[in-house]
């Protein structure tokens, strides 16, 4: 319950910070007005949108009508916001789902494997790729892949999200930036599972290696990377403004870039707020998963 | 490592089978991709005055008039002739038999009825300047229509050819203006028949009336895909995902002209740039920028034929004068040109009080080199511009709010090919106006509702004048599109930056 008051009341801060960010930043009259607008046009766009009245009523107004589930409707294309967000969503989602799948699938065996033989050149090998995903700015690790799969062998389509096909370059620019700090919390997690006492118990009694290794080692390790799977998970469903540009896939991201480029205020303030509703449900739901698994942590909370 | 990575490469492999052949557009089945960088919130072309909107308008839509993009003279579409009835009134003989997408007829109603419906503030046209002169249209019969200005309005047939595009009335009030803006019909050479996410398709227009300035349309589907990111655009053309593209920076279009299949180049257009200076004092009275000298000085200090002759390319040019010299009353000769002279821009800056230099704010948005070329030959004298690098929007926002002191932006001029779409635009004591001189917005506004020429020239070059001796701008140059096409297609840039994919078919 408290857990679940504190959410909220993020919730709450987040979308005053959004709202008051949003109107300080740029006049959204002159956004809406257009190139040539004279100050007769801006004043009466001014009055027409409610801009002239004080941001406390402006945002009062905002919050009664999000309560009702009214996210507004966009300046720029007078349709609702909610539905604007409706249609990307799925293109978003399916993009998140397959690169987290994707960096989990790369960075748990490599953790695994680099934790049962530390220092030695698979780690080493691991390590290597764990930096270089990093260091990676991912809209450019998604031209190396455009021009490798799209352009030199022509595998895979460049841009666009009408098939899985188009969604499997993004994929992997998105999920290998995941991938390295999940790697290396899954081998140092291991690591120190591996050392515990209980895993020497395991041995001692006779136990086969992989049981030990999956049953017992791995289920512990994951702990801390089921957290940090959610949160990033979080940043995927709204960081990928990059890769989303890069690829032209219709989802939030890209939705967010251009509202922004636009100042089309409605639609920024409830792609922020979903975002951050995301994070804010995706922590909740890896605490309760780390209590399901792990009831030291259930006695706690 | 190979065991493990055999899994995901067969994994890879197989999705691009599963995707199959892509079914696109192109010269076999004579059909068209093209790549634009933005998505439009609507089609509607009074609400959606993006240049791609812009774009997309021409094919969906007819104007009465045509203005031919090769000589800039008017020629018939949907009207067949036209005549000045008096000072404020323009009378159109409309073309019979045109038909509108869904099989309607188009009448003089229909011409009426669009013209009146935007001319009103409240139907919230994006450009108002494109409607506001208009104070009704009247039907005269069936096929003849007059459209009365509120004042003498000289560039009325820019605007008409331009941005006046005919709707179909009934469907317009059955579906409403939003209905509108997502499902348009027209009578234009293409009609929209697909809209998924950021991609549409334009279907040839079967019954598209001959004889009309915009010919006959030769490709069959257009399908129009949007991919934001530059780069991304460049490879789907080299992979023949797509057949054409524009915006593709100068450097590029040298590289990409070496790749087989494709057609790169650069055309002039009619967009300027310049770097406004806030000399109205808009970000602080008394600023540095108020003092003429510190303006004349900034003109003096940066050497714009090494600019436009290294960072330019194509067929751009210098320009001296706050217009495009192709547009009515742009005269060229008229404005006072500041030679690249660092000397003398420090010798000025030294008689202002500012020997030793100022800073000053500067947005721009188009191209990061020049914006620090510019940067650059200011440092050298004295002169620290804080270059902010931001979107267009932003970056124009930024100037019309006063925030920035300088701003290196361009100016497209709505294609209108008179000045008073473009000086007009930045001098006219709007937001726009960073020098609010009353004798130029005086001049202006003679030129711009005078009907006679001579008058509207004369204003014009007196205007251009104090402006340029003022030195409010400095007037930097013009700027070239990039085009990369498949070198299939017979297509041909214009000027006004308007890609005309009704004049252009597979070789």
């Amino acid at each position: 319950m408290r857990r679940l008051v504190v959410a909220v009341l993020v919730a709450l801060a987040v979308s005053m910070i959004t709202f008051v960010l949003s109107h300080v930043a740029v006049d959204p009259a002159l956004g809406v007005a257009g190139d040539s607008a004279t100050p007769e046009d801006i004043e009466a766009i001014r009055v027409q949108y409610g801009f002239d009245r004080p941001l406390v009523v402006q945002y009062a107004d905002y919050l009664g009508r999000l309560i009702t589930f009214d996210l507004g409707t966009s300046y720029l294309s007078n349709r609702p916001v909610a539905e604007l967000i409706g249609e990307r969503l799925p293109a978003t989602a399916l993009l998140a789902v397959m690169a987290i799948g994707f960096a989990l699938a790369l960075a748990i065996p490599l953790g695994v494997v680099a934790a049962l033989r530390p220092n030695s050149p698979i780690d080493r090998f691991a390590l290597f790729l764990a930096v270089t995903g990093q260091a990676i700015p991912n809209f450019w690790a998604g031209l190396l892949l455009i021009l490798l799969f799209g352009v030199q062998l022509r595998w895979l389509p460049i841009s666009g999200s009408d098939t899985l096909a188009h969604f499997v370059m993004p994929m992997i620019a998105l999920g290998s930036f995941a991938t390295p700090a999940l790697m290396r919390l899954t081998r140092a997690g291991m690591i120190e599972v591996l050392n515990a006492d209980y895993i020497r118990t395991a041995r001692a009694m006779g136990l086969s290696r992989l049981s030990i290794l999956f049953r017992w080692g791995l289920r512990n390790a994951l702990l801390p990377v089921i957290s940090l799977t959610a949160v990033q998970f979080g940043f995927m469903l709204g960081g990928s403004i990059v890769i989303e540009s890069v690829f032209a896939i219709q989802g939030i991201g890209y939705l967010a870039w251009q509202s922004m480029s636009r100042a089309d205020m409605p639609v920024i303030q409830a792609i922020v707020l979903l975002v951050s509703l995301a994070y804010i449900v995706l922590t909740l739901l890896a605490d309760l998963l780390n209590a399901a698994m792990d009831p030291r942590i259930r006695t706690k909370a | 490592m190979t065991i493990r990575m055999r899994p995901v490469l067969t994994a890879v492999a197989a999705c691009a089978l599963l995707a199959g052949g892509p079914a696109l557009a192109g010269p076999d089945d004579n059909g068209l991709t093209i790549g634009l960088g933005e998505e439009f919130p609507n089609f509607d072309g009074y609400i959606n005055t993006s240049r791609d909107g812009v774009v997309m308008t021409r094919h969906i839509w007819d104007t009465l008039i045509w203005r031919d993009p090769a000589d800039f003279r008017y020629r018939p579409l949907l009207a067949i002739d036209w005549r000045m009835v008096d000072d404020r009134t323009w009378e159109f003989d409309l073309r019979e038999g045109v038909v509108f997408h869904d099989g309607s007829a188009f009448t003089a109603e229909d011409v009426a009825f669009t013209l009146n419906h935007y001319a009103d503030p409240e139907a919230g046209a994006r450009s108002q300047r494109s409607v506001s002169w208009i104070e009704t249209v009247e039907v005269v019969d069936d096929y003849t229509v007059r459209i009365v200005a509120k004042t003498p309005f000289p560039p009325a047939l820019e605007f008409v050819a331009g941005s006046l595009p005919i709707y179909p009335s009934d469907y317009f009030e059955t579906v409403g203006p939003d209905g509108f803006g997502q499902a348009p019909i027209g009578t234009g050479p293409y009609a929209l028949t697909g809209i998924d996410g950021g991609n549409y398709i334009l279907t040839r227009n079967a019954d598209y009336f001959d004889g009309g300035g915009k010919g006959t349309p030769s490709i069959d589907v257009i399908e129009v895909r949007t991919i934001p990111d530059t780069a991304t655009r460049i490879a789907e053309l080299i992979a023949g995902g797509i057949d054409w593209t524009w915006n593709v920076p100068a450097d590029q279009v040298a590289q990409l002209s070496g790749f087989p299949g494709v057609t790169a180049e650069l055309g002039s257009t009619m967009r300027i740039a310049m770097i406004a200076l806030d000399a109205a004092g808009r970000t602080g009275e008394g600023n540095p920028l108020t003092d003429i000298r510190v303006r004349q000085a900034i003109n003096h200090a940066i050497d714009r034929e090494t600019i436009v002759a290294n960072l330019v390319g194509g067929n751009g040019e210098v320009i001296n004068v706050p217009c495009y010299p192709m547009q009515f009353g742009c005269d060229a000769e008229a404005g006072v040109v500041y030679a690249y002279d660092p000397e003398r821009a420090r010798a000025l800056l030294d008689e202002a009080g500012y020997g030793d230099g100022f800073s000053v704010d500067m947005a721009s948005f188009r191209d990061r080199a020049r914006a620090e070329a510019v940067q650059a030959y200011l440092a050298a004298v004295g002169v620290t511009a804080n270059l902010e690098m931001l979107q267009a929007r932003a970056s124009f926002s930024a100037w019309r709010e006063g925030q920035i002191g300088m701003w290196y932006g361009d100016w497209g001029s709505f294609s209108v090919a008179d000045t008073s779409a473009s000086m007009s635009n930045f001098f006219n004591g709007g937001v726009n106006d960073g020098a609010r001189d009353a004798e130029v917005i005086a001049l202006l506004e003679t030129a711009d509702s005078s009907v006679d020429p001579a008058e509207r020239q004369a204003s014009y070059s007196e205007a251009i004048r104090i402006a340029t001796e003022r030195a409010y701008w400095v007037p930097m140059h013009t700027i070239v599109m990039g085009y990369a096409y498949n070198e299939a297609l017979d297509f041909t840039p214009h000027v006004d930056e308007l890609p005309r994919f009704f004049m252009a078919s597979w070789r």
